[in-house]
């Protein structure tokens, strides 16, 4: 009833393709991220020379895009690691294509997510003070914990079910064999080796969970540990997680279509993926409506002068067209998209919809740090805060490297884990009946009867 | 100092430099306070574009690059030689001396070398104090800048005045304020200011009433109005220390009508109101309240050191204070006495000097010059007629022109005719400090010591009661560049042109100079040496009863006291010298009815103050230009120095650039918006300024700062803002001839609309 | 420190002044304009009648108020900021690492950042006082109360072998304030005179309801009796 030796078997020979060779679009996409993160480095150094001058902050507005973008990314992050634990706990077996597409964006993007606060330091070179003079009172303090954390974790999580697929490369990729040797740990697909293997990747699923979810009430408590106005609010926590996984699996869609188109895997990932996808981030739609909605009807009916000068300027004032612009792209657009049975089961309408919510999911970011900062609770002449060149140049560099990592790993290993896809096949069908079979009023005593 | 203020200085030094300034807190002035421009001195003895040494320009007027520089010796040679040629030439009166409002021994340096040179042309550019010197001249007969009793007085009515932020002394005003307010146990002062603009001042205040700009004088008319119809005046005082309450008569016919017929006649409370644009009932509480206040006092409008107010409305607010007898009184209008400062010997006889004297002044201003006590009802200078004159070249050429802390070019209400004028004359010279725009456009500049690094003798601030005479030394022991006290540059002229003119100073140097005029203090037999407010008491208590009892024992101890504490004071002030403060003929207060008639003052409120109601129908919108000076940069000086430009008005956080005040709701006639950038225009000229709406003024006057808008100053002023005097019309103050600073009318449209159509004026 | 508002005069007196001691660069027009320039006080407007009541303006100096609890303490991740012995917020220019995070959390918005290296163009320089240190590039600063008055106060005062007085200490701002409206001392202190001004009826706190408890008070307008 086994299949083939595992490494013997070429029914998934499509998903080594992009490992094997690549062609010159690849090339030319390198060529594209490597000089849109070159003039990074360029606005970077002059950073470093000239100092945070270099951006648009002031006083009042002290942070900024890079603040913005580091909760953004570390928003993003949810994608992977969180969905594809939740998944692979409830032994969705739609998810098997997905997981590993989605556990590298966490893990990269954490980098960039990190990254925006060294960026956003003014002693870039005192980081380390971080750790000899480590204040724990201080929610960034908690940050770069748990961020540590979930960054080690997600990195285990990833590394785990990549094994057996590392194992197969190095049997029949016929180069980089030394390094996949290395990393395949001795890999022989023993059913010890196998059920151990198993049993972490449960365990790991488990532990990162609450991790996840800790990383994202982190970051948001940076913001409503402060008694500043819209900052200071105890659904921070959960509303933050939920932007997050709202992003992420946003992220994950966009990332899918990207790869199915370029490397030819319709095969692999069909409609149905997207679909289902596409009902969770349906459910994430309306949740963030919903705490959306709880937060401005909180603070309206507080009417506490402080705070109702942040949400007219949101729903109202100066930053109103940004708001405005948000809840379509973050409501409006995904609902109509995703609630319609017919554009949700097509790649298209899904993608339109998470591209509307990265959109959208960012300019909340913005209007989070942005409008606060910018009201501050004495009157004060506010200058307006216009990112710097330098700042948009750093957005576009962390962009351009994450998506260059990202394709670079795509042509290191398997963007779509053989061996869970294989095993659905071989023992997925076989699960799921028996567990549908479990489910049921004792059927076979039934016929008997 | 860096204003006429005239504060004492302490100086931390560390080593050679200086890193702090604080006040002497045995200063009877500033008892150890400095208002922002005495913090920020630092900044303009340390400036980076500080003109270094003497330079002489050799290429086009109005840029630091056309100068070189030049040894003081070539600059005094030439200079020195140009004047020569003049006097020996028959012809000294073609010198004017341009100064501005420093009582320092700089200016009486300058004044004793114009004199003895032969020429009447003193030219003092600075007026802020000269309405109220007027009107006091006019009513009490003594040309003096009255000195406002604010600490002792319970209830203050400021008519159209920045009493604190714009007073002459703004420390001294400010100390008073905190004393007015809550220095006395059981008694706190109350402040309420009349004006069209709510200044800083009126932000401290417990009341603002906004006023129609222009009319100001008329509403203490109608103050005056109640009070009188009310009976709530002393009629002790009415009627043993004034003239022309009632009318005069002859016979049966009225020859001269009074105060009360012109009050009931012209100023009725309906009028008034009307006009004003303040409703009836808070005339009549105001009345009220100033007549129950314990010790009332009215305070006239002045709105800086280069914005004097009307005369008229210095008359009509004085009114108040005599219906209440709040004149030569605690809490009320004082009279400072001359300081006993040693008098300068005679000028020896100098047949053509004297006959230089004798011409008529180019400014056409009649009399002599510089006479402080001189009982004259007219302005003792008009910069803008010399302007004229120089241009004419009537009554004569000038041929030289000295310009010692003076910057008409910038400063004076017209700026441009000056900047044509400057250049018909062929030998100028500027004692700037740094290059303002008046320098830019000298031969010459002949950079003048900072008062840190020179001796100075300082007599008492304008609006201070007590005399005073504060000496300092220099803070450095050097001057940081080739740069010497006015004094000196003087006396060195001096020595080059003539002995005569030398021979007219009384010694040789400046240490010498301020030593020999001490010795009038010593002679005195009276003061002390400034100390602690003990000291103070006891002197007051002393000479309250005949006595005197001076620290020192000679001239030279004198000398050595007021070195050591700041100089010399005399704190007791005898009230109710009614010989010494009442000299007019009549020996009395008197109310000048004759001045107040409507057709006399800008009785009609200008087309312009309409309410913005009235003025939708019409197609062209003009407001009124109300011009104030923020503490800063008051006088003209202060923008060079950039912390002083950062807190230009901390109600709009408004700092390094020239905005226009607007009201809201008659920027939404003109179609402005908040931040915008608008061209003010008048029929004389055009600046451009940022809008800001706010309730701050009332509807129908635009509100723009005096100060910015500089073509020199250094890097941190050239070039920011605009100057607004620049707007104004050659008209003047029927009373007393200065220029009327409240009868331009403005236009504003936004910058962004372009040339606005030309439209024919109503 | 106690601050009358009844005295003040919206001079700015006391915000130079401490520009002065405290070696604060001169900021020029474009850095004023993009909201850069360094002022450890200000004054801050109060405004009203823009809808149609009696236009009045409040203008308030508000410097570093020197919290007992103060909110920006708790979220530098370095310890870069700290309440000291005397019970003064401190800052350790030399530890912080720019993250801004105090300023953010600062809801009085008194702390500054250096944007970029402070300048002083020649011979502006010989005016910096050998008192304050310079802060560098990329660090927070804000209003120490004048910490280095009260070193030169304590080593003056062990030097003449007695205790510290009252008075000894003034911060700059206080010492120049024409109006006298600033008060300084020790509030612990019950003879003090700051403690005495802190009873009466006009005082209050600047957003005291955070529960900050700011050791900055303010007297407010008006007559000084209240209901008897
Ligand atoms: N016409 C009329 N007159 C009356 C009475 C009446 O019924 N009618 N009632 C009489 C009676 S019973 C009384 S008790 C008196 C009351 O007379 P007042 O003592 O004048 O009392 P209030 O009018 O309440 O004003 C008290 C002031 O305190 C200010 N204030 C409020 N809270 C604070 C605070 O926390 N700190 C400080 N410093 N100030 C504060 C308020 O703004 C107000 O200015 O009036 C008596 N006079
Ligand atoms: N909103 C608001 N509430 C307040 C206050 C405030 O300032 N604002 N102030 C508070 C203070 S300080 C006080 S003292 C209380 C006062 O509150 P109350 O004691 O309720 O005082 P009044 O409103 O004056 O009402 C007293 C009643 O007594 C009646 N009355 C008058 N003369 C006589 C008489 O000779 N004999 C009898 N039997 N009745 C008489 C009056 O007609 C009236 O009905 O209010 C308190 N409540
Ligand atoms: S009032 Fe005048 S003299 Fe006194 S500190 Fe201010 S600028 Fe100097
Ligand atoms: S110096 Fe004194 S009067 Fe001037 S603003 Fe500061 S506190 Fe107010
Ligand atoms: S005022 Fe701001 S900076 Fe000062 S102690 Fe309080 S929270 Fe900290
Ligand atoms: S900016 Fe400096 S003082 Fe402020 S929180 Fe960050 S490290 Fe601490
Ligand atoms: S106490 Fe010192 S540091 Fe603080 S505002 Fe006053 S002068 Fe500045
Ligand atoms: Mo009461």
């Amino acid at each position: 009833m086994e299949g083939p030796e595992p490494t013997r078997d070429h029914r998934d020979d499509t998903l080594l393709q992009p490992i094997a060779k690549s062609g010159r679009p690849f090339w030319m996409l390198v060529g594209t991220l490597l000089a849109i993160g070159l003039w990074g480095a360029y606005a970077w150094s002059t950073q470093l020379r000239r100092g945070l001058s270099m951006t648009g902050l002031n006083v009042p507005v002290y942070w900024g895009l890079y603040i913005t973008n580091f909760v953004f990314f570390i928003g993003i992050s949810h994608a992977g690691t969180l969905i594809s634990a939740i998944l692979r706990l409830s032994h969705a077996e739609w998810r098997r294509p997905i997981t590993r597409a989605a556990e590298v964006i966490t893990v990269l993007v954490l980098f960039f997510g990190m990254g925006n606060v060294v960026l956003d330091l003014g002693r870039p070179d005192r980081v380390l003070n971080v750790l000899k003079h480590g204040n724990f009172t201080s929610p960034l303090l908690w940050d770069v914990a748990s961020i540590t954390t979930y960054l080690t974790a997600s990195t285990i999580y990833l590394y785990l079910p990549l094994i057996p697929d590392i194992a197969i490369l190095r049997d029949r990729l016929g180069k980089r064999h030394r390094f996949y040797r290395a990393l395949s740990l001795g890999w022989a697909g023993t059913p010890r080796q196998q059920r151990i293997l198993n049993g972490a990747i449960a365990a790991m699923a488990v532990i990162v969970i609450p991790i996840a979810v800790s990383v994202h009430t982190v970051v948001s408590w940076v913001f409503a540990m402060t008694v500043q106005p819209m900052w200071h609010s105890t659904i921070f926590g959960p509303y933050f997680v939920v932007g997050a996984i709202f992003s992420g699996i946003a992220a994950i869609i966009i990332a899918m279509a990207v790869i199915r188109r370029a490397y030819h895997l319709e095969n692999y990932l069909k409609p149905i993926h997207f679909n289902n996808l596409g009902i969770l981030l349906l459910v994430m739609t309306l949740l963030w409506f919903y705490f959306t909605f709880a937060e401005f009807l909180t603070t309206y009916y507080g009417a506490e002068p402080a705070h109702m000068a942040v949400f007219r300027s949101k729903t109202e004032g100066q930053f109103s067209p940004l708001f405005w612009f948000m809840f379509v792209t973050c409501f409006v657009v995904p609902f109509s998209f995703l609630a319609n049975k017919r554009t949700r089961g097509t790649v298209w309408g899904t993608v339109t919809a998470s591209i509307s919510i990265e959109i959208g999911m960012w300019l909340e970011r913005f209007l989070i740090v942005v409008p606060s900062l910018s009201h501050p609770r004495l009157p004060r002449t506010a200058a307006s805060y216009t990112p710097s060149w330098v700042e948009w140049s750093m957005f576009a560099a962390f962009i351009s490297m994450f998506l260059l990592l990202y394709a670079v790993f795509t042509k290191l290993f398997p963007i779509i884990s053989i061996w869970e896809v294989r095993e659905g096949r071989e023992h997925g069908i076989r699960e799921v009946t028996e567990r549908v079979e479990s489910y049921l009023p004792a059927a076979a005593e039934a016929t008997h009867g | 100092a860096m204003c006429p203020g005239g504060c004492g200085v302490r100086v931390r030094r560390i080593s050679e430099r200086a890193v702090k300034l604080e006040g002497n807190p045995l200063h009877p002035v500033n008892g150890g306070r400095l208002c922002p421009r005495g913090q920020a001195a630092l900044q303009s003895l340390y400036h980076p574009d500080r003109i270094a040494g003497p330079l002489h320009r050799v290429g086009p007027r109005g840029a630091i690059g056309s100068f070189e520089r030049v040894s003081w010796d070539r600059a005094l040679d030439a200079i020195g030689g140009g004047l020569r040629k003049l006097r020996e030439a028959g012809r000294p009166e073609s010198l004017v001396l341009l100064r501005g409002s420093s009582r320092g021994i700089g200016s009486r340096g300058a004044r004793r070398f114009l004199e003895a040179f032969g020429s009447p042309n003193d030219v003092v550019l600075d007026r802020g104090d000269e309405a109220a010197a007027i009107a006091l001249a006019l009513t009490q007969g003594v040309r003096a800048v009255p000195a406002y009793d604010l600490a002792s007085a319970d209830y203050v009515l400021c008519v159209g005045g920045a009493l604190l932020e714009a007073a002459s002394s703004p420390v001294h005003a400010m100390r008073s304020f905190g004393q007015f307010r809550q220095g006395r146990t059981g008694r706190r002062g109350k402040l309420v200011c009349v004006e069209s603009r709510l200044s800083i001042t009126g932000s401290s205040a417990d009341e603002w009433i906004p006023v129609r700009a222009g009319t100001e004088g008329v509403f203490a008319l109608g103050v005056a109005g109640v009070l009188v119809s009310e009976g709530l005046y002393n009629r002790d005082f009415l009627l043993e220390r004034t003239e022309g309450f009632e009318d005069s008569r002859r016979g049966d016919a009225v020859a001269r009508p009074g105060l009360r017929t012109l009050l009931s006649r012209h100023y009725g409370l309906e009028r008034v109101s009307s006009e004003t644009g303040v409703p009836v009932d808070a005339i009549l509480r105001v009345a009220r309240e100033f007549a129950a206040a314990r010790r009332s006092l009215a305070v006239g409008p002045r709105r800086g050191p280069l914005l004097p107010g009307r005369v008229f409305d210095h008359l009509a607010v004085q009114i108040l204070n005599a219906l209440v007898a709040s004149v030569d009184a605690p809490g009320g209008v004082l009279v400072p006495e001359p300081v006993p400062l040693a008098a300068w010997p005679e000028l020896a006889a100098d047949a053509a000097a004297e006959e230089g004297r004798r011409r008529p002044r180019l400014d056409g201003v009649s009399g002599k010059s510089g006479v402080s006590d001189k009982i004259s009802p007219r302005a003792l200078s008009d910069p803008e007629q010399l302007a004229e004159a120089i241009l004419t070249e009537t009554p004569y050429r000038a041929e030289a022109l000295i310009a010692l802390g003076a910057d008409p070019l910038f400063t004076s209400a017209a700026p441009e005719k000056f900047a044509r004028a400057i250049e018909r004359i062929p030998l100028t010279v500027s004692f700037a400090s740094l290059p303002d725009d008046t320098a830019l456009a000298c031969d010459w500049i002949l950079p003048e010591a900072h008062f840190l690094e020179r001796w100075e003798l300082w007599t008492t601030p304008p609006g201070v009661a007590y005399p005073l005479a504060s000496l300092a030394q220099p803070a450095l022991v050097k001057p940081l560049h080739d740069v010497r006290p006015a004094a000196e540059i003087f006396l060195a002229l001096a020595r080059r042109v003539s002995p005569q003119i030398e021979a007219a100073f009384p010694a040789k140097d400046v240490p010498a100079l301020l030593q020999f005029e001490m010795g009038g203090l010593y002679r005195a037999r009276r003061g002390a040496i400034m100390g602690t407010p003990f000291d103070e008491a006891w002197v007051r208590m002393m000479e309250g009863a005949g006595w005197w009892a001076p620290g020192y024992g000679s001239a030279e101890e004198l000398w050595k006291g007021a070195l050591r504490s700041g100089g010399w004071w005399d704190p007791f002030y005898d009230h109710e010298d009614w010989k010494r403060v009442l000299r007019t003929e009549s020996g009395r207060y008197e109310f000048r009815a004759d001045l107040l008639e409507p057709s006399a003052g800008p009785i009609e409120p200008p087309p312009s103050t309409a309410k913005p109601a009235e003025a939708k129908g019409t197609a062209r919108r003009s407001l009124s230009l109300h011009l104030f000076e923020p503490l800063a940069i008051a006088g003209g000086t202060g923008a060079e120095l950039p912390f002083l430009q950062a807190i230009l008005d901390p109600g709009h956080a408004a700092g390094w650039e020239t905005w226009v005040e607007i009201h809201p709701e008659m920027a939404a006639l003109l179609g402005v918006r908040e931040g915008e950038s608008v061209r003010v225009r008048s029929k004389d000229g055009e600046i451009l300024a940022r809008a800001r709406l706010t309730p701050r003024v009332v509807a129908a006057t635009a509100a723009i700062p005096v100060g910015l808008g500089k073509r020199g100053g250094g890097r941190w002023a050239a070039g920011v803002g605009a100057n607004p005097l620049r707007l104004l019309p050659a008209a003047r103050d029927p009373i007393g001839g200065l220029p009327d600073l409240d009868a331009t009318a403005v236009e504003i449209v936004p910058a962004s609309a372009g040339e606005p159509r030309r439209e024919r004026k109503v | 420190m106690v601050v009358d508002l009844d005295r003040c005069t919206a001079c700015q007196a006391c915000v130079v002044a401490c520009q002065v001691e405290n070696n604060v660069a001169p900021a020029g027009a474009a850095e004023w304009r993009q909201g850069r320039a360094v002022s450890w006080l200000r004054l801050v407007a109060f405004q009203n009648g823009e809808h149609g009541t009696r236009p009045e303006l409040r203008l308030m100096p508000v410097s570093c108020m020197h919290c007992q609890r103060p909110p920006c303490i708790k979220v530098c991740p370095v310890k870069a900021t700290q309440i000291d012995r005397e019970g003064l917020v401190a800052q350790v220019y030399a530890r912080c690492i720019g993250c801004r995070y105090c300023t953010t959390a600062c809801p009085y918005t008194v702390r500054h950042f250096n944007w970029k290296r402070p300048e002083w163009p020649r011979p502006m320089e010989q005016a910096l006082s050998p008192d304050v240190s310079v802060r560098p590039r990329g660090v927070v600063e804000k209003c120490s109360f004048c910490h280095h008055r009260l070193q030169r106060a304590r080593d003056q005062a062990r030097l003449e072998g007695r205790r510290l007085r009252e008075g000894d200490y003034v911060p700059a701002c206080v010492e120049t304030c024409p109006a006298e409206a600033m008060a300084f001392g020790d509030l612990e202190d019950p003879g003090s005179s700051v403690s005495r001004l802190a009873q009466g009826p006009r005082v209050f706190r600047l957003l005291e309801e955070l529960g900050t408890e700011p050791k900055v008070i303010y007297l407010s307008k008006g007559e000084s009796g209240g209901r008897a």
